[in-house]
């Protein structure tokens, strides 16, 4: 009695576990992290062989003639293509049966490929650069029932649970085959174990072999049928089955498994392959395809022939099955991560928002910025640049590190960022972690700042670049020099910055004050501590590549503040949106001073410290940008837009010993490389209200005309044009109006 | 606002840009009599330099200058059509943001993701997104007269009645131009 009264209790007891444990079962998913979805449409730059890499990286099959999603076939410049099905932000995307032909770099055509119809546009599913796992390191692609190949299940269960429909939990007459088979053998060859017993040991039950466990295991496996249908049942253990092991990450469940050893979703699996993973069940590493391939082989035959028998499949179709090779993917030890650095940015900007469980457990869907087509093209140019240098220079392999990132000029998004020379070394990430003197870089708020006072300064205006000795109020004394170690004499604003002059743009500085300075560089987004003494103007602060990014997005942006954006939406497990991350833009700056200061950067590019850009770029590609150098050349730093993206480089040393690279010499190649591979239309800045240009005498800094030696058309704030004619205007006339394009346009 | 009457002139708005009609028939905003995308050859002073100094013509660069969309951003602009008439704002606004991946330097665009942000209660960013708007569309005086008329609601939203009167003010003079 009270023996029943203990069984019972303790049944009870079982009973609450599985309950408990089955019901609340929340397996950790590891977030998913995707680049951004390639977005196909006429007009696209994009050549044949980066759409094929693309489609590589996300594992699309070429094969002769497309019939099924994830496959391609290519006939030089024409692709066709089934695309798979994606669950975005905003919704499903349908699979596409699509031709593509690319033509001068772009995408030339985008047609349906059974009506022939046109289509407008189409967005593949994302390649996945990585995951975030949970510190168990147990990894899963969850499946729903309806997910999953009926073959599959069929085959899972006529391999390892034939009575699966029919036992309540235990199979009697498995056991009895099991034991028979054990006692014939002296040992135990055989499992008599359902289903519903193996989800249960690895649910709820340790590895260990005994009768203990064995009957818990029964009792538990009958509560389990008795709590819950068949469905769920096996639903769990197509998701919980161990299937292998890659380093220290264990591979659970069919559908990982599929892309673990196939790098193609379960749905897009043969009959073969499916055998394959059914097979494994019964031992992963014995039947671990990659290591013992003949084993492999030997028991997927086994299950194809049992399929057959059970007319599952037809003979012809076990005997093609069993004739194919184990078509296993070659096993690369991946870093889990492609693009850790970028996924080092990607994280950090998710835990102002989740919690680290959350990230690593809960399932997301992360969907990125990246660019990967931008991506590959960065981590191949500051690699083989700094190489170059270090050759060229005759320094020791590994001596220069760099770091860059590159956004989208209007949408703040970035697509590509590199944190050291290796791109996959997941260590310390340079774009975000090194702060170095952004010599320079910083002239350009001092700039404009005075273009600001449009009463004051001009890009006409002369500047004296002659010495200077600034003595401080506690006696500190100040002697910038050029980096040319001489001095210009009067020079007009916009070719101090071209040429970057240390001394006339301290005194400029000086005359500013350094309060309105730093008001600038904060609009522009720069939030650091800032010292206000007068060697900030020249550059001495503290700052990482992503953070000059940000300041110079500002004035890419058109004077408009955006807040750079790693991620653009998160996914639940289920799919269902949690968080997107929205465009916004807030304006920072006048259009019209914003876009006297990029003139003077295209000046720097043309004529000044940046003109060595055109010995690669067409002449006809504009470009605004900055060099950066700091003392005893220990920073070399580039930061340049053209009219849709910005990139900035640096180049320097771990341990902060000089580079022997200035600006120029270094990062700018850097960035060169990179932006010689984008096609990159239209003006840095198209023409904007409120600005007039004027014909300039340079030297003089006055009004000159056409006929004038030298003469060059300035963009000046509306009004704010010089007064005085230079000598060089024969005859003195009366001013001539200012050229105002949009008054001319619209009267 | 009652979010019912943003949601018809989005509609509205978004329905006349795919159609190309540049003007927006529930706002007091006359015809506008300028064509976008005129060349400048015959007022365009002789170039000497091609330095930076050199413009192109104003406004040629996008591709709403000629008042002509790409298929591509027509499909996105009736996508976010359908899912603000759907209700569905958020997803609007992602659709518009892929539209601005795209071209981003329509001033179309920017102008309806400032009308969803105006429909999801946001008025600060409708305003600055407006402001955007405008920067790109330099001497599309029946654009900017369309966004100023949005700030003018955003203003409102956020009871400044001085700052939307001069707002709407401003579209009134744009809108005559």
């Amino acid at each position: 009695m009270l023996l029943a009264i203990l069984l019972a209790g303790y049944i009870v007891y079982l009973d609450f576990q599985v309950r408990q444990q089955f019901t609340g079962k929340r397996w950790s998913l590891p977030a998913r992290v995707y680049a951004r979805p390639l977005e196909l449409y006429t007009g696209l730059e994009l050549n044949a062989e980066q759409f094929v890499t693309e489609l590589q990286a996300l594992h699309y099959r070429p094969v002769l003639s497309p019939r099924e999603a994830g496959q391609f076939s290519r006939n030089k410049n024409e692709l066709h293509l089934i695309s798979r099905p994606f669950d975005f932000w905003d919704g499903q995307q349908a699979p596409a049966n699509v031709r593509v032909t690319f033509s001068a770099g772009k995408l030339a055509g985008l047609t349906d490929a059974s009506s022939g119809r046109a289509l407008s546009l189409l967005r593949l599913d994302p390649v996945l650069v990585g995951s975030f796992y949970p510190a168990h390191n147990e990894d899963r692609v969850l499946l729903q029932l309806d997910e999953v190949p009926v073959s599959l299940t069929d085959a899972l269960i006529v391999i390892e649970d034939r009575d699966f429909f029919s036992h309540h939990g235990i199979s009697p007459a498995a056991i009895a085959r099991a034991l028979y088979a054990n006692i014939r053998a002296g040992g135990v060859v055989q499992g008599g174990s359902t289903l519903t017993q193996q989800l249960v040991k690895n649910f709820f039950l340790s590895s260990e072999r005994s009768l203990t466990r064995k009957l818990n295991e029964a009792i538990m496996s009958l509560l389990l049928e008795w709590h819950y249908d068949k469905d769920e049942i096996l639903e769990a253990y197509l998701n919980e089955v161990y299937l292998g092991q890659d380093g220290n990450r264990a591979i659970h469940g069919f559908g990982l498994a599929s892309y673990f050893y196939f790098e193609r979703p379960l749905a897009e699996l043969s009959i073969d392959q499916m055998a394959l993973l059914v097979a494994m069940v019964k031992g992963p590493s014995y039947y671990n395809p990659r290591r013992h391939p003949e084993r492999a082989t030997a028991r997927r035959n086994l299950v194809l022939d049992v399929m057959a028998g059970l007319e599952l499949i037809t003979t012809e179709e076990s005997a093609r099955a069993k004739a194919r090779k184990l078509g296993v993917s070659d096993y690369q030890r991946k870093a889990i991560n492609t693009f850790p650095a970028f996924l080092d940015l990607v994280r950090r900007q998710l835990q102002r928002d989740y919690r680290d469980e959350d990230i690593t457990s809960e399932g997301l869907s992360i969907f990125t910025t990246l660019d990967p087509q931008v991506q590959w093209q960065l981590e191949h140019m500051l690699g083989s640049r700094l190489d170059g240098l270090e050759r060229e220079r005759g320094m020791n392999a590994g001596t220069l590190q760099g770091a860059a990132v590159v956004t989208s000029v209007q949408g703040g998004e970035v697509l590509a960022l590199a944190g050291g020379r290796d791109p996959a070394f997941a260590g310390f990430n340079r774009a975000l972690d090194a702060h170095r003197q952004v010599g320079s870089l910083l002239k350009p708020a001092v700039y404009l700042t005075a273009l600001e006072q449009p009463q004051h300064y001009t890009l006409a205006t002369l500047l004296d670049d002659s010495p200077l000795t600034f003595t401080a109020r506690n006696g500190v004394v100040w002697k910038p020099g050029n980096y040319d170690r001489k001095n210009h004499g009067n020079v007009p604003l916009y070719q101090a910055l071209a040429h970057s002059y240390n001394v006339s743009t301290a005194r400029l500085g000086l005359d500013l004050g350094i309060e309105p300075i730093i008001k600038t560089l904060r609009r522009l987004g720069v939030e650091q501590q800032l010292n206000p003494y007068p060697s900030l103007v020249l550059g001495a602060v503290e700052m990482s590549p992503l953070q000059v990014t940000h300041m110079y997005q500002t004035f890419a942006g058109g004077g408009f503040r955006t807040p750079l954006r790693a991620i653009n939406a998160v996914l639940a497990a289920d799919k269902t949106p949690l968080q997107r991350y929205q465009l916004s833009v807030q304006s920072a700056i006048e259009p019209a001073a914003n876009y006297l200061i990029n003139t003077a950067m295209r000046f720097a590019m043309r004529e000044g410290t940046g003109r060595s850009i055109y010995q690669s770029l067409p002449a006809s590609q504009d470009v605004a940008g900055k060099t950066g150098t700091t003392d005893d050349l220990r920073d070399s730093w580039f930061a340049g837009f053209t009219g849709d993206r910005l990139g900035v480089v640096w180049i320097g040393r771990d341990d902060n010993k000089s580079t022997g690279l200035t600006g120029s010499s270094g990062a700018l190649r850097v960035w060169r490389d990179l932006f010689t591979r984008f096609n990159n239309p239209g003006w840095v800045q198209p023409a904007v209200e409120g600005v007039e240009y004027h014909w300039i005498d340079p030297k003089s800094g006055s009004l000159a005309d056409a006929g004038c030696q030298d003469a060059i058309q300035l963009p000046f704030i509306t009004g704010s044009g010089p007064q005085q004619q230079a000598p060089c205007v024969k005859e003195k006339q009366a001013l001539p109006d200012p050229v105002d394009w949009f008054k001319e346009l619209f009267q | 606002m009652k979010l019912a009457s943003v949601l018809r002139v989005l509609v509205a708005a978004l329905l006349l840009s795919i159609h190309g009609c540049s003007t927006v028939s529930t706002q007091q905003v006359p015809t506008p009599v300028v064509e976008q995308g005129q060349p400048l050859s015959a007022q365009q002073p002789a170039i000497k330099y091609q330095a930076p100094g050199y413009e192109p013509a104003p406004g040629t660069t996008t591709a709403v200058a000629t008042n002509k969309q790409t298929p591509a951003v027509v499909a996105l602009l009736q996508q976010a059509e359908r899912q603000a008439n759907d209700g569905d704002l958020e997803s609007a606004a992602a659709s518009l943001e892929r539209a601005i991946r795209i071209d981003p330097r329509n001033a179309v665009l920017w102008h309806h993701l400032a009308t969803v942000r105006l429909s999801q209660g946001e008025p600060m960013q409708a305003e600055q997104l407006a402001s955007k708007s405008n920067s790109l569309a330099p001497g599309n005086y029946a654009q900017q007269s369309r966004n100023w008329l949005l700030i003018a609601q955003a203003r409102r939203q956020l009871h400044n009645a001085a700052g939307a009167a001069a707002a709407e003010q401003r579209a009134r003079e744009l809108g005559a131009r």
